[in-house]
């Protein structure tokens, strides 16, 4: 006799194979350089995992890529991203330029269409043309450039800020003037910083730390302003462009 | 499928209800007149759940009957809309709502201005310039957001319903075959063939 | 999609110095379907209070006419205009007394409150579906752009601006969060109210 009560009683199990891990990215383009930022808190529903995760990556001299959404993919992504990047010097002796990343990206990320990684990526950096670029993906490789994007938990709140304060939307420029197609980098620092600390106040999933990467152009210098932020600099292979690194603290409740 | 649109003019409005009565696939009638005439300068097109819309459009028109005999004037357009929307909200939350969507026109008589109200039945009312209920709308509300014209003569207003309603015929696949059309304006109401 | 987000539309008010706004957008909806593209969501209650609505239409109107109705009861029984704070505990005793069956609407209102010696003093307040108040001392937001308008506000919006300024800044928040939500939009209306006066402006938006 076979067990009735399985039939007569049946049972569903299922593995889910993603988690949500909280955060937000968040990337502006300048004329001659980038920003690519990130809140440091990873989270799995209420609790707090760490308080110390980056989500922000140096790929090239060049090139940042900031991964937001299932920390586990993101990770794995980062990695195989750099593998192909590492490749990609063995053959051909120089780093990938920022465009072909992007496309890079796109083929990596639409190649799992059908067990996607669960992540948005933001890519920054510097174009071979010396201008300043962020590329953003969805989860199955769409993308842009655009000059500035916010993804993640806080996407929503930030965005319109965004759209406000670096596109100037919904503001009309005094007669005679017009709005200014790209910041100076010091005003893009103190709105990505605001808006991370907006972020943080009213999101739970925001918070604990901020990491923001600046990309200089081939031959550009941080203005004084940002200098007496104290940055650290990346080590670089040549005297092409120039990563540096700014920490800050946000609130950890 | 049933369709009805309406629009303000100069002062004038204009509103279509088509004359089918369906049960399920089946043309149960194809004359039937879904507009009432509440009072000498009011109409109501009514359209939804079948055993509904007739229940609930003679509950209306025979309470706003009793106001005008009781107090030998009428509701002001914007008065009587309030009402029924009224009914319609308080219907919603009962054992046994009516489904029921509305659009009225009417001619106020004491500052000559016509009003629209486009009015679902959940109880939502909005006062505009031309409205549209059942699957015409998403082929009228175009047209009408390009054509409209507010000041226009009354004959402006007719060539414009043509268009929603054309367009309607030429793309919708359970489009009606017939509409029945009346205006209200400072003569009161009366029915026109297109 | 939820029933509080058919109609679609948001609300948001700030305080001042010595002064308050209120703003809301002007779209009604049925689903993605535009309806209307002049749907007010904020209501004089007194010469100094108005009450913004967001939710479902139909019980935007109804919470409307009740108000009124209740207001004026409280006016001709008192012999005196409704305070703020008392108005806000009227609003969330109103909505809690249908506390299962509720009315699908989060009310925000923004007021000038009589102080003891005889000034004014901002007022600003919202609820939730069921009546739960929030006193804040910077913003409120509701509606279907809700989370969008707590990100804006919260950078823009700084202690102590004056009419003017606040103006610009309730009408800088609303009209970027609105952009970003197809569900709000079709211009906007605000209120600023001062002791002096009740300042209403009608703003166009992107109109898409």
């Amino acid at each position: 006799m076979p067990d009735m009560s399985a039939i007569a009683n049946p049972q569903q199990r299922q593995f889910n194979p993603y988690a949500e891990n909280g955060g937000t990215i968040l990337a502006v383009a300048g004329a001659d350089f980038t920003v690519i930022a990130g809140d440091t808190r990873q989270s799995e529903g209420y609790s707090i995992q760490t308080r110390y995760a980056s989500k922000v990556f140096r790929l090239t001299d060049r090139a940042v890529l900031a991964v937001n959404g299932f920390a586990a993919d993101g990770n794995m992504f980062v990695k195989k991203v750099k593998q192909r990047l590492e490749w990609y010097r063995h053959n051909h002796a120089k780093d990938m330029p920022l465009r072909s990343i992007a496309r890079l990206i796109q083929t990596m990320l639409y190649a799992q269409r059908f067990f996607p990684y669960y992540v948005y990526n933001i890519l920054g950096g510097i174009e071979e043309d010396g201008t300043g670029a962020v590329y953003s993906f969805d989860p199955v490789g769409s993308y842009e450039r655009e000059a500035c994007r916010a993804a993640g938990a806080a996407q929503s709140l930030l965005q319109p800020f965004l759209d406000n304060q670096i596109y100037f939307k919904n503001q009309t420029a005094a007669r005679g003037y017009s709005h200014p197609a790209h910041l100076p980098l010091p005003d893009v620092l103190s709105i990505v910083i605001d808006s991370f600390t907006s972020a943080t106040e009213r999101h739970i999933e925001v918070g604990d730390g901020l990491e923001m990467y600046i990309v200089m152009a081939k031959g550009q210098t941080l203005p004084d302003a940002v200098t007496n932020l104290l940055p650290e600099e990346l080590p670089s292979t040549g005297d092409g462009e120039r990563v540096f690194v700014l920490k800050r603290d946000l609130k950890k409740d | 499928m049933e369709c009805s649109f309406a629009l303000t003019g100069k002062d004038y409005v204009i509103i279509a209800a088509d004359t089918t009565a369906a049960r399920s696939i089946v043309k149960m009638k194809v004359d039937e007149d879904k507009i009432k005439t509440l009072s000498p300068h009011l109409l109501m097109a009514y359209s939804g759940e079948s055993g509904d819309t007739i229940q609930f459009a003679e509950f209306i028109e025979r309470n706003i009957r009793l106001y005008h005999i009781r107090n030998l004037y009428p509701l002001r357009p914007q008065s009587a809309a309030s009402w029924i929307r009224r009914s319609l909200a308080e219907s919603l939350r009962s054992r046994s709502p009516y489904t029921v969507n509305l659009l009225i026109g009417g001619f106020d008589t004491a500052d000559e201005s016509p009003h629209l109200y486009w009015v679902d039945y959940l109880g939502t009312m909005a006062s505009v310039p031309f409205a549209a209920h059942g699957y015409g709308s998403y082929f009228a509300l175009g047209l009408l957001d390009r054509y409209h014209n507010p000041d226009g003569s009354l004959e402006e207003g007719l060539d414009v319903l043509r268009r929603a309603i054309n367009e309607t015929a030429q793309r919708l696949v359970v489009a009606p075959g017939n509409y029945i059309v009346k205006v209200v304006d400072k003569d009161g109401t009366r029915e026109i063939k297109l | 999609m939820s029933i509080m987000d058919h109609n679609g539309g948001s609300v948001v008010a700030m305080a001042g110095k010595d002064c308050v706004a209120i703003a809301s957008d002007l779209r009604l909806g049925a689903g993605a379907m535009t309806v209307a593209m002049n749907f007010e969501k904020i209501f004089p209650v007194t010469d100094r209070i108005y009450l913004g609505l967001t939710g479902l239409a139909t019980d935007i109107t109804t919470l409307r006419d009740r108000f009124r109705y209740l207001v004026n009861m409280f006016t001709i029984k008192e012999s005196r205009s409704i305070e703020p704070s008392t108005f806000a505990h009227l609003v969330s005793s109103t909505l809690y007394s249908r506390r299962f069956g509720p009315y699908f609407t989060e009310p925000v209102l923004a007021g000038l409150e009589r102080t003891p010696s005889g000034g004014f003093k901002p007022y600003i307040a919202g609820a939730d579906l069921i009546g739960c108040l929030n006193f804040a001392e910077d913003f409120i937001v509701a509606g279907t752009a809700s989370d969008k308008l707590f990100g804006v506000a919260e950078g823009l919006w700084e202690p102590d601006l004056g009419p003017e300024d606040l103006f610009e800044t309730i009408s800088q928040t609303l009209l970027n969060s609105v952009d970003r939500d197809a569900y709000s939009g079709w211009g906007a209306i605000v209120y600023i109210i001062t002791p002096e006066k009740v300042i209403t402006r009608t703003l166009k938006g992107r109109m898409d």
